[in-house]
């Protein structure tokens, strides 16, 4: 194995240290690895995924959209009402990935046609989505949801939740879409160099628009799974998941400058903080640190992947100037050896 | 004419958008233009105000610090503890600004010495300071809906205390941005600010010692966010973790609205006061006509948007504009012929 490419590698970073990380914790309480806790872990963290994975896009653009959780909350809001008001289950659930799409797509046509900022934009359309939720619902929880969606939480196949099974292979799917295909390698191109990709001919305000309109559409899918696990719908629905899925993305490997990134990173990152959130219930520590030991981590994460970049890239700079030094000396060899000749 | 100009003027067309506002909800609710009611409810706002000031100071650099949401529970739970453990109201108060100082200087180190993006940083101290804020709560046994209570009559009475109609914690507000405006316009520091904004590399080039500008530019931001948790404490007369954490749209909100840009290098003091006196007041009035909160946000997020759109478009209208005059000018001088005709 090369040791350049792991440490230059996010994803595996963050999954080595996840993975020591799970191994400590279980050589101090075994019941912490056991099959029912882990698969626990990993139906809380899907909902984190999901909203990562759409979040992935916009930040691939180099955007930022702080309003993925509310739109998780007002797809769930839609989602609780209409199957309340006796909508069939399939139709409810296109009703909600619809409102997040649309949600998603004000976002856009803002961000692209008014032109402004995406963190001012989304901030707004935050409060805006928040509000509309309480007003859609009077300040009240959506209680008393029909048992037919519960039960999809429950759907399981080989043991683990069909939700699972459909979040992995959603994210292998996006995965290999994003390496295979030609218009999806555009988040990336006009991630990296926007005046490049226009210049390339890249439809580069459509492209930011899919971003945002697809972040909206996964924040509609996750309050879909939320529905489903939690079975109600409280006010606080979404409530900073904006923010907790911005910290897995960036934890995984998916830089805020634009265009590095994948699937993964949401995935690894998503599983690493609800990871966080439980490790400490088995070691027996006061939940109250939660926050604070998340935030640490993503900071330590940050500053070691930082300093790693650096110390790589003069490395190599090193290197390079080490050849050059070798090749003038051989020019300056050769030349006297022709002289004496 | 001279109203459009006074207009491309974005600070005297914050004071014309915040008369109107105070006017028209003023039409509506008569009570609401009553002098004592109008600067009593400030104090529902005065804590936005005291962060969204320094914040300005950060975002000129280009930076941003999204963490003051939190710095301000954590301030407000470290007076809150360090009172209970038996140390002077006053000098606890020390203690959380102090604290809010550190936690800014360490986002500004962080900052400074690395090329992450300050939002990621602020966001990673975001949750790193709440966390801190609801363990240090936590282990004093103090749940968070309840918090400490029964603080000294004395330290509630700097929010509840006034100067003739003019609360106390307004005038704090007056003296930070009068302090905040000095500093920004007429100290080496302060103009250090808007060249790093504007170029980074130049900046460093010229010898500015960015790194400290930096530092200092979030320890500020950090201070004022720990005001903002004290004075939140005393105005509820009690010391919470989660003082502060639904702030953080309205505060980048009154900063944007206040004119400095989120790209750095643009930006004033009274622009920000005023526009979060705008956004204060927007509130408050919506309250007082009966319209609840959850309408609010949505009047909120939806101006901030808009504004912030218009001020855009009309700055591209103008550039427009300026590229017609200079084309038909160089027409002229060459005697008619349009580079677009050839």
């Amino acid at each position: 194995m090369n040791w350049n490419r792991i440490l230059r590698n996010r994803e595996l970073l963050v999954l080595f240290i996840l993975l020591g990380m799970m191994a400590v914790i279980g050589a101090i309480n075994p019941a912490f690895l056991q099959p029912a806790s882990l698969k626990n872990m990993l139906d809380s963290s899907l909902i984190l995924i999901l909203i990562a994975i759409g979040e992935m896009f916009v930040i691939l653009t180099r955007g930022i959209d702080v309003s993925v959780g509310a739109i998780t909350g007002i797809s769930a809001v839609i989602l609780g009402t209409a199957l309340n008001a006796g909508v069939s289950l399939p139709l409810a659930i296109l009703l909600a990935l619809l409102t997040g799409l649309l949600a998603g797509m004000i976002n856009g046509a803002g961000v692209t046609f008014l032109r402004v900022p995406p963190i001012i934009m989304t901030l707004g359309s935050l409060g805006a989505f928040r509000g509309l939720m309480l007003i859609i619902t009077e300040g009240s929880w959506i209680e008393t949801i029909p048992q037919s969606i519960k039960s999809m939480a429950g759907a399981k196949l080989l043991g683990v939740s069909m939700f699972a099974w459909f979040t992995l292979a959603l994210t292998v799917m996006v995965y290999i879409l994003l390496k295979q295909v030609r218009t999806a390698r555009y988040f990336y191109a006009v991630g990296d160099n926007e005046n490049g990709a226009y210049l390339m001919g890249i439809p580069v305000r459509l492209t930011h628009f899919t971003a945002y309109s697809l972040a909206g559409l996964f924040a509609g899918l996750a309050s879909v799974i939320f529905v489903a696990q939690i079975g109600f719908v409280p006010m606080s629905t979404g409530d900073g998941l904006e923010m907790r899925a911005i910290a897995a993305g960036v934890l995984g490997g998916i830089n805020l400058a634009g265009g590095v990134g994948t699937p993964f990173s949401a995935l690894v990152g998503g599983v690493f903080l609800t990871v966080i959130d439980s490790v400490l219930i088995y070691l027996k520590v006061p939940a109250f640190w939660n926050n604070a030991i998340a935030g640490g981590i993503l900071l330590v994460v940050l500053w070691v992947d930082y300093r790693i970049r650096v110390a790589l890239d003069q490395r190599q700079r090193r290197a390079r100037a080490q050849m050059r030094l070798h090749r003038s000396v051989q020019v300056a060899i050769d030349a006297a050896s022709k002289e004496a000749l | 004419m001279k109203i459009l100009k006074l207009f491309r003027n974005w600070e005297s067309a914050l004071v014309g958008l915040l008369i109107a506002e105070v006017l028209l909800f003023g039409a509506i609710t008569p009570s609401f233009l009553n002098l004592d009611n109008l600067f009593y409810s400030t104090n529902d706002f005065t804590h936005i105000m005291l962060a969204a000031l320094p914040l300005t100071l950060v975002m000129i650099t280009g930076g941003i610090d999204i963490s003051v949401a939190s710095m301000m529970g954590l301030s407000s739970v470290v007076l809150g503890v360090s009172w209970l453990s038996g140390i002077n109201v006053f000098v606890a108060m020390g203690l959380a600004l102090l604290v809010g100082v550190l936690a800014g200087m360490f986002n500004g180190v962080l900052v400074a010495y690395s090329d992450i993006q300050p939002l990621v940083i602020t966001l990673g101290t975001l949750f790193l300071y709440s966390g801190l804020a609801t363990g240090i709560a936590g282990m004093q046994g103090a749940e968070s809906y309840e918090g400490i209570s029964g603080l000294p009559t004395s330290f509630n009475n700097i929010s509840h205390g006034s100067i003739g109609i003019v609360p106390y914690p307004l005038l704090i507000v007056l003296a930070f941005a009068l302090i905040l405006h000095i500093t920004l316009t007429r100290t080496r520091f302060g103009r250090s600010l808007y060249l790093i904004g504007v170029n980074l590399r130049a900046a460093r080039f010229s010898g500015i010692p960015v790194q400290r500008v930096i530092i200092g530019a979030y320890a500020l931001s950090g201070f004022g966010a720990a005001l903002a948790g004290v004075m939140l404490t005393s105005y509820f007369t009690s010391a919470r973790s989660d003082l502060g954490g639904e702030a953080l749209l309205p505060i980048i909100t009154a900063v944007v609205l206040g004119g400095t840009s989120n790209l750095g290098g643009s930006g004033t003091i009274p622009g920000t006061l005023i526009a979060s006196l705008v956004v204060g007041f927007l509130k408050q009035g919506l309250l007082a006509i009966g319209v609840t909160n959850d309408v609010s946000q949505v009047v909120i997020g939806s101006m901030l948007v808009i504004i912030v759109a218009s001020k855009l478009g009309s700055a591209a209208l103008n550039q427009t504009r300026v590229n017609r005059k200079a084309l038909r000018a160089s027409e002229e001088s060459k005697g008619g012929v349009s580079p677009i005709n050839r």
